[in-house]
């Protein structure tokens, strides 16, 4: 058993032991001055309904639970520990906030923890969100999370062979999809150019590119020349309208 | 049921205040007049600050009431409905959209379907933390004021949305400083009322709502145009999957009934289905959550496909043998219809049929499983539930849309673009290029589009 003031049994990595307490301190900290915090945590039955309930518990070593208690007690080096991998395994489904009866919000808790731990850009974090730059580049440039190209077979190989398939002719097949702007291949929907230039507002004004620039600087170069030539594209188009 | 009707049954009483109860809940109730039911009181007393302006439920939007599980009577507008699409939808579920528009052109209901909406960019954050809750408020409230701007109420079709904006409309409500957050980025935008105030819906309204408050109108032309091309669903066992960000994020605020295990479950989906007369079965993992979890049907799919197998499909085979399993939620089809073939690997292939229940409905009420219903997507074992509903016929229809696939290739390789418009002037749900608010010359956010331009 590790040792550290509260956690009884979770095992507290060795690069969080090297990292000075004030710092531990001020990450906790980040995440409980959040407004929503106040909103997700209020006393703790130690019931463990919410770990009983949970998707996440059931296939890996992750609890609810655990974290409710570890903010409750204020037990720093836990949490910060927990901040690096332990969090990334909910899966975001609120069974957990449905069924609490003091209506706690765990899975809120780690929405907020993840935020923190992206923004401060841990290593871990780096590491664990590499996987999803295709992601980040279509939600961040066109203002949709999802297109028909993106599901490449050699991705998916576990789907089946209709993967592949499905990629013989798409555009042709995205055609005779009966709306207009759901016909696109890049895009879910065609999404217009003004109103993706309110995205890339909306993403300025509100720091997330400043996020994904700490984040993964080589993504965030890709993005914003993506971004420039559509703002360019638009002044082109509407100058003088408005 | 006719809407006086249902204003008498409901004890429904417009115009007032946006917060409203029957004079006897209508079944027991979790919390009658609960917290969360107050921000509805709350953002009354905002507008009338001047701080914020209430897009209402009039009566053009042709609203019905449903109850919440608090008892708390929701108004589902019907008509004139703006459509806040799905990524996941459209990207990959191209009939869950194509089957709603279909619906509402057979009930004749006027709504718009433009491309000045962006995603919600939820699952962004729910999966990667990579946004915070003013860059999710001020995107959905963008998205909130184009749809009041053009006179039609936002319909949101994907449950990762309905969810997200649910929280966000709380968090903004309860939170000055995220209002004060949001406003200048807005202002900027344009997107403030010419007085200055942030526009918010009176409900947050889901498609799967909507398919709620209008499932005896489908249940009508299930009877009159269904049954004449001989599908009859009565035999069809249906298990029911409701998606966790519909009834389980901000719980008070989606519908309960008393027709549905007595208002004890959410009555979505599993409604409709059972006045279309369909078998509901009932399974024992029905409260599990399907596995898609966002980053995991990407980076981890061994947990994403052990929920969906063993906590879903295996159950629902061994307890009921359902003919279809029922979903609402864009996440949850992709995980229960994709997460079947890779059982076969480790001697757990539990195929059955999965689909949203609007696209079921549309299959039910005679729609083209595949110009319309887009069957050729789905990954699932479909098939014998549609020989079990009597679309024997479902061969020769794969290959009308087949050829519609291939004429259409054939004409987009030889640059007959006029031949191709016109071709979707018959083929599509709704009519292109013609209906869109803004006035702009049409210009996209991606190179390979307006249609033709690769
Ligand atoms: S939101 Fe996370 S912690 Fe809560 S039940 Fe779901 S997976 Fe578990
Ligand atoms: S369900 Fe709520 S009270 Fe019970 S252990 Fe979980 S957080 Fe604590």
């Amino acid at each position: 058993m590790d040792e550290h003031n509260y956690g009884y049994n979770l095992s507290i990595s060795e690069k969080t032991k090297m990292v000075p307490w004030e710092e531990k301190v001020r990450v906790v900290e980040e995440v409980k001055s959040d407004f929503r915090f106040k909103e997700y945590l209020f006393g703790c039955l130690n019931c463990g309904v919410c770990t009983a309930s949970c998707p996440s518990n059931k296939f890996f070593d992750f609890s609810p639970r655990e974290i409710v208690q570890r903010f409750l007690e204020n037990d720093v080096e836990v949490l910060y520990d927990m901040m690096h991998e332990y969090i990334w395994a909910c899966s975001q489904c609120f069974t957990c906030w449905i069924r609490c009866p003091f209506g706690n919000n765990p899975g809120g808790l780690v929405a907020i923890m993840r935020e923190v731990a992206v923004r401060n850009a841990f290593e871990a974090t780096k590491e664990l969100l590499k996987p999803y730059g295709r992601v980040l580049l279509k939600v961040m440039t066109t203002g949709n999370q999802l297109s028909a190209d993106m599901l490449q077979p050699d991705l998916f190989p576990d789907w089946g062979p209709k993967m592949a398939d499905i990629m013989e002719d798409l555009k042709a097949k995205r055609l005779a999809i009966p709306f207009d702007i759901g016909k696109s291949v890049k895009t879910a929907w065609e999404v217009s150019l003004e109103t993706i230039i309110e995205l890339y507002t909306i993403w300025r004004e509100t720091g997330i590119f400043e996020m994904l620039e700490k984040l993964d600087p080589n993504l965030y170069n890709v993005i914003m020349d993506i971004v420039e030539e559509n703002e360019e594209r638009y002044q082109k188009l509407y100058e003088g309208e408005e | 049921m006719a809407h006086a009707e249902l204003e008498s049954k409901w004890g429904y009483v417009s115009p007032g205040g946006i917060l409203r109860y029957p004079e006897e809940p209508p079944f027991p109730v979790k919390e009658y007049d609960a917290h969360y039911d107050h921000i509805f009181e709350m953002m009354e007393e905002l507008e009338a600050k001047g701080e914020i302006l209430i897009h209402r439920i009039t009566e053009e939007y042709q609203p019905i009431p449903v109850y919440t599980r608090t008892g708390r009577i929701k108004l589902i507008p019907t008509n004139k409905l703006w459509h806040h699409k799905s990524c996941g939808q459209c990207g990959n579920i191209p009939g869950y959209p194509a089957s709603i528009f279909w619906f509402m052109n057979k009930f004749g209901l006027d709504y718009l379907n433009e491309p000045h909406q962006t995603s919600c960019t939820a699952w962004n954050y729910y999966g990667f933390g990579i946004s915070n809750p003013v860059a999710l408020a001020t995107i959905w409230l963008r998205n909130m004021h184009q749809a009041w701007k053009t006179g039609y109420y936002p319909l949101i079709h994907c449950g990762t949305s309905f969810g997200s904006y649910k929280e966000i409309r709380r968090q903004l409500i309860m939170n000055k400083e995220l209002r004060d957050a949001v406003k200048p980025i807005l202002k900027k935008l344009g997107r403030l009322t010419e007085d200055g105030r942030i526009v918010i819906p009176q409900e947050i309204v889901h498609y799967s709502e909507w398919v709620h408050a209008m499932r005896y109108r489908i249940k009508e032309l299930y009877e009159k145009e269904g049954k004449a091309k001989k599908i009859d669903v009565s035999n069809v066992k249906v298990a029911i999957h409701n998606a966790s960000h519909t009834y389980k994020m901000i719980a008070d605020d989606y519908p309960y009934d008393p027709e549905v295990y007595n208002g004890q479950r959410p009555a979505a989906s599993t409604a409709v289905i059972k006045a279309l007369g369909a078998q509901v079965v009932d399974y024992s993992t029905w409260y599990d959550c399907c596995g898609f979890g966002f980053r995991h049907i990407l980076t981890e799919r061994e947990f994403t496909r052990s929920m969906a197998i063993q906590r879903k499909l295996k159950v629902i085979a061994e307890e009921v043998k359902a003919d279809v399993i029922i979903t609402h939620d864009t996440g949850c089809t992709t995980t229960l219809e994709k997460s079947q073939w890779i059982g076969k690997a480790h001697g757990m292939y539990y195929p059955v049929a999965v689909m949203p229940d609007v696209m079921f409905a549309a299959l039910a009420c005679g729609a083209h499983p595949f110009k319309v219903v887009q069957l050729y997507w789905n990954f699932s074992h479909y098939e014998p539930l549609l020989e079990k509903m009597g679309i024997t016929n479902w061969r020769e229809l794969k290959k009308e849309w087949e050829d519609a696939v291939k004429y259409i290739s054939e004409l987009e390789k030889a640059g007959k673009y006029d031949e191709l418009m016109e071709f979707f002037k018959e083929y599509d749900l709704y009519e292109p290029y013609s209906k869109t608010s803004t006035g702009k010359p049409r210009a996209s956010a991606t190179a390979d589009i307006p249609l033709f331009e690769s």
